[in-house]
């Protein structure tokens, strides 16, 4: 998709006066937060007060060291994943951006003849916007994840979550687009309008004549994807078609079976709070020749799209990501504004630092002040992933390109100016809290901030309930003595 | 094979080794081939005591359904006895392994095949379960077919008790053990009938799935 991501403030703005939006993102909150945190404590249960979990601390560390093991020597590990891949039997592609990964694909179609893919999620496809590409050349793309789904009948609608696409809709957006798109009578029952989204769907798996998947992980050993759902949506893709594409980012592999089984370990637990995910599929090569079932030809497309910029860069820690989803249904922001208004294909803390970084500072000017630093995010990353930090760097970064707005520079020079002066600073500082005391006309809050109205659109400011902190501090001290 | 390369070296590039001699190649090279083979397992929850009923325990805790018999010579009436209970078709496929036990004797028709699209049970074996999380591991092949677990309403697996594994590494190692490194091309691990939660967040059960996995745990076998 094309990212909006420039657009954060005022599509947050609009994300807040949504009331059915709030609803529905308090409900999100609530079960993600809930059911990782009693996954997380059932793990472990000799805890201290100060080490709550230490089992599941430890898991932590194992999972962030089988990344970095691979970060570290990424161009080696890709080329044994590709040499063991290509020995099992399956194509191994590469894409430097969407736009080679839509190349891929329609040849790969076009070669087998193929009219209609169903998908099981993959969030790369979203990043190389293959749907359009693939209508464009008259192939039929049919989204299979339920949530997925409900988006793309929705007038291919962008996702909201990474685990929940449709996380932003409700039972009765979702009965009426069912009832419209399906032409039969509204059903207001979940598990009916699951059935009726699983009879459709059912046709189109047992139709298709290619499967197109993401990968939640390379095993570089064995040469195989592994794909981890809940819906089975995940095993249909890649049992029925003939045909099986795998589109995942190059930072994907682990180095063994045993590595994957301790992230399997972390991954559910962190995203849903399962022990475990009802399908987890490690998909090897082709069919063999007596084999019931499976696809006739695998096909692998490893993407960079800006993941090898990150490698032994001050970011590089972001490559770690495994797609939990804990740290935007942990952010206060996310919590409040949901996907939509960060623009791109991943919201929440790991989409702020992944869409500047992969379309470029300049395009998401807003996205690493979207986060209050309060770090919840980096509490709970299954692999340690230091995001309010990177998004702190972020910030960093943007002020030595003078990204910032001209105001902001020229405030913050002019403060710096001041600061350097500690009498004037001492005058400044005196004047404005006699200015906001002012302002606050005796009470404790402040209704209209005169200099910066957005501020106080939504929120009182806290009035200053006495002096300055100087004239506090030295009251404090002849206190004392 | 230009964005191959150019991929390559860019990740080579960035990771400061774009110059690097023939002897340094070799070594990162040695150092991941080394990871390789060690194999390493990593922390893991304690597992003590009887595993199978851990796996029961934890199977249940995914919504499956647990039966117990001593032999495989029990399990047509045991399915039988299920299938009556929830009022569910007498009709099934199942693999090849299991054609020869007595279904007919137990009033069921079953065909050893793959499922289609519009068969509404199956039954499996599985290549080993686990209990930790109280998953089924199954192998594909060509006596195994992966739709019989997947398309039907309602899948029915058969678990030897001597076949219940601890934690999914040591599914992997027998897995090396009795077929080789190569893994065969898919390995499923299953828990449960299939879900999903993307309605407000409220999980329905039977999502592409079956509806329902109700296990025979077979405790002589
Ligand atoms: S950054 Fe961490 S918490 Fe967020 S999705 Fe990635 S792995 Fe999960």
């Amino acid at each position: 998709m094309r990212s909006q991501a420039m657009f954060f403030q005022r599509r947050s703005g609009e994300a807040l006066a949504d009331a059915r939006l709030r609803r529905n993102l308090d409900g999100l909150r609530d079960k993600f937060v809930g059911m990782r945190a009693r996954a997380v404590s059932a793990y472990a249960d000799h805890g201290t007060a100060t080490v709550p979990n230490p089992d599941f601390e430890a898991l932590r560390d194992a999972g962030a060291a089988i990344r970095d093991r691979v970060l570290k020597d990424l161009d080696v590990w890709l080329e044994l994943f590709e040499h063991k891949a290509t020995q099992r039997g399956a194509r191994v592609h590469w894409a430097k951006d969407g736009r080679e990964i839509c190349e891929h694909v329609l040849a790969i179609a076009r070669q087998h003849g193929i009219t209609k893919v169903i998908k099981s999620k993959s969030m790369l496809s979203e990043e190389a916007q293959l749907n359009v590409a693939l209508t464009a050349a008259g192939i039929e793309p049919v989204e299979t994840d339920l949530g997925e789904y409900i988006l793309q009948i929705s007038g291919n609608e962008p996702p909201s979550h990474i685990l929940a696409p449709a996380a932003h809709k409700n039972l009765d957006e979702v009965a009426d687009l069912f009832a419209e798109k399906h032409g039969k009578p509204k059903k207001t029952e979940i598990p009916a309008l699951t059935r009726e989204a699983r009879e459709v769907l059912r046709e189109h798996f047992l139709s298709a004549g290619m499967g197109i998947s993401g990968g939640n992980f390379l095993i570089a050993d064995t040469g195989s994807v592994a794909l981890v759902t809940n819906e089975g949506n995940g095993r249909m893709v890649t049992t029925l078609p003939k045909v099986h594409v795998v589109i995942t980012g190059i930072e994907k592999i682990v180095p063994t079976l045993e590595d994957f089984a301790t992230l399997m370990r972390l991954l559910p637990r962190s995203a849903t709070g399962q022990e475990i995910s009802n399908y987890v599929s490690v998909c090897t090569g082709t069919k063999g020749e007596a084999d019931a079932d499976g696809p006739e030809h695998t096909y692998f497309i490893l993407v960079d799209n800006g993941r090898a910029g990150l490698v032994g860069s001050e970011f590089q820690e972001m490559l770690r990501c495994i797609r939990c989803g804990a740290c935007m249904n942990h952010c206060p922001v996310y919590q409040t504004v949901g996907g939509h208004a960060y623009g791109w294909v991943y919201p929440g803390p790991m989409g702020s630092v992944l869409t500047s970084l992969y379309t470029g500072l300049e395009n998401a000017l807003d996205l690493p002040h979207a986060a209050t630093l309060c770090n919840q995010c980096g509490v709970v990353c299954p692999v340690r992933i230091p995001l309010a930090e990177l998004q702190r760097k972020l910030r960093e970064k943007q002020t030595e390109r003078r990204l910032r707005p001209w105001t902001e520079r020229a405030a913050l020079g002019i403060w710096a100016w001041v600061a350097q002066r500690p009498a004037l600073y001492a005058l400044a500082a005196k004047l404005g809290v006699r200015y906001l005391r002012w302002l606050a006309d005796g009470q404790n809050y402040i209704k209209v901030l005169g200099l910066a109205p957005g501020w106080t659109a939504g929120r009182d400011f806290p009035a200053p309930q006495e002096g300055t902190f100087r004239e506090l501090y030295k009251r404090r001290q002849e206190n004392r003595t | 094979m230009t964005s191959r390369n150019d991929i390559l070296a860019r990740v080579r590039a960035n990771l400061g080794v774009a110059a690097e001699s023939d002897a340094a190649a070799a070594e990162r090279r040695q150092r991941a081939l080394a990871t390789l083979a060690a194999r390493s397992e990593g922390p893991r929850p304690r597992i003590s005591g009887d595993l199978a009923q851990r796996f029961a325990d934890k199977s249940m805790a995914m919504a499956s359904t647990l039966a117990r018999v001593a032999t495989l010579a029990q399990v047509p009436s045991a399915v039988a006895a299920y299938l009556a209970g929830l009022a569910l078709p007498s009709r099934a496929v199942c693999w090849p392994a299991f054609a020869a036990l007595d279904w007919r004797e137990a009033g069921l028709d079953i065909a050893a095949r793959p499922a289609h699209g519009d068969d509404l049970v199956g039954i499996t074996g599985c290549f080993c379960a686990i209990a930790e999380t109280g998953t089924l591991m199954l192998a594909s092949g060509p006596d195994t077919a992966a739709t019989t677990s997947l398309l039907p309403e309602t899948h029915i697996a058969i678990v030897p008790q001597s076949r219940i594994m601890p934690v999914m590494e040591a599914g992997f190692a027998l897995l090396r053990a009795e077929q080789g490194d190569d893994l065969p091309r898919a390995v499923n691990f299953v828990s449960g009938p299939s879900r999903t939660g993307d309605i407000e967040q409220t999980i329905v059960l039977g999502a592409h799935g079956p509806y329902r996995v109700h296990l025979i745990l077979v405790t002589g076998a």
